[in-house]
């Protein structure tokens, strides 16, 4: 949460902000399973705890979410990344991208942190096999100067993990 | 259903024709808009509201609430004009899918405020979703009290790691079982709220007391006493105004169920409601058999894929946790794995579009598409859909139900409070 990054980007607009809050009191009512957020006072960026679900191959592991929202959240998706160590996964990288249509062309402002959160937990769990994607290291090469997992043009081709 | 003859035309305040100021505008045609909301075709812009009053609805996109909302046609679901206007972008080449269902070419209707029919519908669906969560939760526990008890059996038996592992384990079956239990005390709560806002005090209680023996019967009872009190709302309603068909078709339901006791109800005040409850009881002692048929039947009509563990976990814990979460799953299934969903809301789509086409020509045929176009997910709902038709109560819970119902509804009709006849 540097300043910088925290500057860079536009406060939210009125009706993002009313939304997140009410994300937020939901979330605290009724948060999804395997997930914790991790309070602070930054209503734009949410740091979220994810435990790896039971009998799945990252059951008792966990880690962590950035997810940064946007002026026009929920018009634009938010940005969703895995803090290091990002979990071994053939559809995320290692620094934290995640190849997930649903947090880019497939967003829809109907969808939710608590949404997405599960999303990203079935697609974790539905893995068989715990490694980086084929092209991890072009891609994160690409990506050194921080640039954001939305800037990437995704090509989703795999429907089955 | 756009240029139909006799569409009313709204009486929109001027000012509720145009944009808020909920987003920042890019490019509105403000001529057509107050156009399409003075034709009633789209909802008008009433500022939403932050908290949420009765008879408001939520916004899926906004979150604020608003006295109605347009309606998808593709799948029904709701969003107010200004959060429509966004989905819609003007000059985009690509047609806009439908922000739930994804389904292409986004269009919304409006159909004024929702109808009680609606309302109810919807409560029907929220208890499935409940109820699915809970059996969700359950599977859940279930899983994790077989994986605890295997591993303290595995340390139980090797001396050198025991001590460790048990206390380990224990400590972890602690850790995760108190946020389930702090769920279950919520939605105990919110259920229980729900119950009480709507029932007679010690109605609340009764039903409060039963809540340990069986959560999921509890819900479905109270999907039955939330569609008999709707339909009687509305009987009374419309008996001061002119008795409608469906009082007459509920009359004569009633006469049928009593007429096997008729001859021990004995109090002419207490009348309908007597006569239920001594039905009731009589059948009670004759054996417990529709009893136990009322408790496990709900549940395995609703989700028939989960039925399998649901009956397992029936049988084999006894002790029941936190209703809540395992929520999500099934929420979440059904947003962003929209595909599984197209069939589906194109389905029900069709079937609200003839329920409106009858819409302009009165209010009464309305009422009836409304019931007969139940929105029918798939198949797995036909335990549900005969709920709204009269139903013919099997348990004695579900007819002490019926018999407060009559009573209350009585009770309101005729001010010398006979409702306490039954006590």
């Amino acid at each position: 949460m540097t300043s910088s990054s925290a500057a860079s980007r536009k406060a939210l607009s009125k009706i993002a902000s009313n939304r997140l809050q009410k994300e937020l009191v939901e979330w605290q009512v009724n948060p999804p399973v395997g997930f914790k957020h991790k309070v602070t006072d930054n209503l734009q960026r949410w740091v979220i705890e994810v435990n790896g679900a039971p009998g799945t191959l990252y059951a008792n592991e966990t880690y962590q979410l950035q997810v940064d929202f946007p002026e026009h959240y929920p018009m634009e998706a938010p940005q969703v990344i895995f803090l290091p160590p990002a979990p071994l996964h053939p559809h995320i990288y290692s620094n934290g991208h995640i190849c997930l249509d649903i947090l880019y062309d497939s967003w829809s402002p109907a969808m939710t942190v608590s949404s997405v959160c599960i999303s990203i937990l079935s697609m974790l769990s539905s893995s068989t096999v715990k490694q980086r994607p084929e092209d991890n290291d072009r891609y994160v090469k690409n990506c050194r100067n921080g640039r954001s997992p939305k800037e990437t043009r995704w090509w989703f081709h795999d429907d089955k993990v | 259903m756009g240029n139909k003859l006799g569409r009313r035309r709204q009486v929109v305040d001027e000012k509720y024709t145009k944009p808020q100021g909920l987003y920042n505008q890019k490019e509105v045609d403000t001529k057509r808009l107050r156009k399409l909301i003075l034709e009633s075709k789209l909802a008008p812009c009433y500022p939403g509201d932050e908290e949420s009053t009765c008879d408001l609805e939520e916004c899926p996109i906004c979150f604020l609430y608003y006295p109605s909302l347009n309606r998808s046609r593709c799948c029904t679901k709701g969003i107010c004009t200004e959060c429509f206007l966004q989905m819609k972008v003007p000059n985009s080449t690509r047609p806009t899918p439908c922000p739930f269902c994804k389904t292409s070419n986004y269009a919304v209707e409006y159909r004024g405020v929702k109808t009680k029919e609606e309302k109810g519908i919807e409560q029907i669906e929220e208890q499935r979703v409940i109820e699915a969560k809970i059996r969700m939760r359950q599977k859940e526990l279930q899983d994790e009290e077989e994986r605890m008890q295997k591993r303290q059996d595995l340390s139980s038996s090797s001396r050198t790691m025991g001590p460790v592992e048990v206390d380990h384990g224990s400590v972890g079956v602690l850790s995760r079982r108190s946020p389930a239990d702090e769920e279950e005390i919520v939605s105990a709560d919110q259920l229980c709220s729900t119950a009480i806002s709507r029932q007679p005090p010690h109605l609340g209680t009764n039903r409060d007391d039963e809540f340990d023996m069986d959560l999921e019967e509890i819900m479905v009872n109270e999907a039955i006493w939330r569609s008999i009190q709707e339909k009687h709302n509305k009987a009374i309603a419309r008996s001061v105004a002119a008795p409608s068909e469906q009082y007459v078709s509920e009359d004569h339901y009633v006469s049928q169920t009593t007429a096997p006791s008729a001859g021990s109800a004995s109090s002419p005040s207490g009348g309908l409601a007597c006569a239920i409850a001594a039905l009731a009881e009589r059948q009670q002692m004759s054996g417990e058999s529709s009893f136990s048929h009322n408790t496990t039947m709900p549940s395995y009509n609703v989700l028939p894929n989960y039925s399998q563990f649901y009956q397992t976990a029936v049988q084999d814990s006894d002790s029941y946790v936190a209703p809540e979460s395992g929520a999500e799953l099934a929420q979440g299934a059904g947003i962003p794995m929209a595909s599984d969903d197209g069939e589906w809301n194109m389905d029900r789509g069709s079937e609200v579009a003839e329920a409106g086409t009858s819409y302009a020509s009165s209010d009464s045929p309305r009422d009836a598409g409304g019931i007969s176009a139940l929105p029918q997910p798939n198949e797995l709902d036909a335990g549900f859909q005969n709920l709204p038709a009269p139903i013919v109560p099997e348990s004695f819970e579900e007819q002490m139900m019926l018999a407060m119902a009559f009573s209350l509804a009585e009770a309101r009709a005729v001010t010398s409070g006979p409702g306490t006849a039954w006590q």
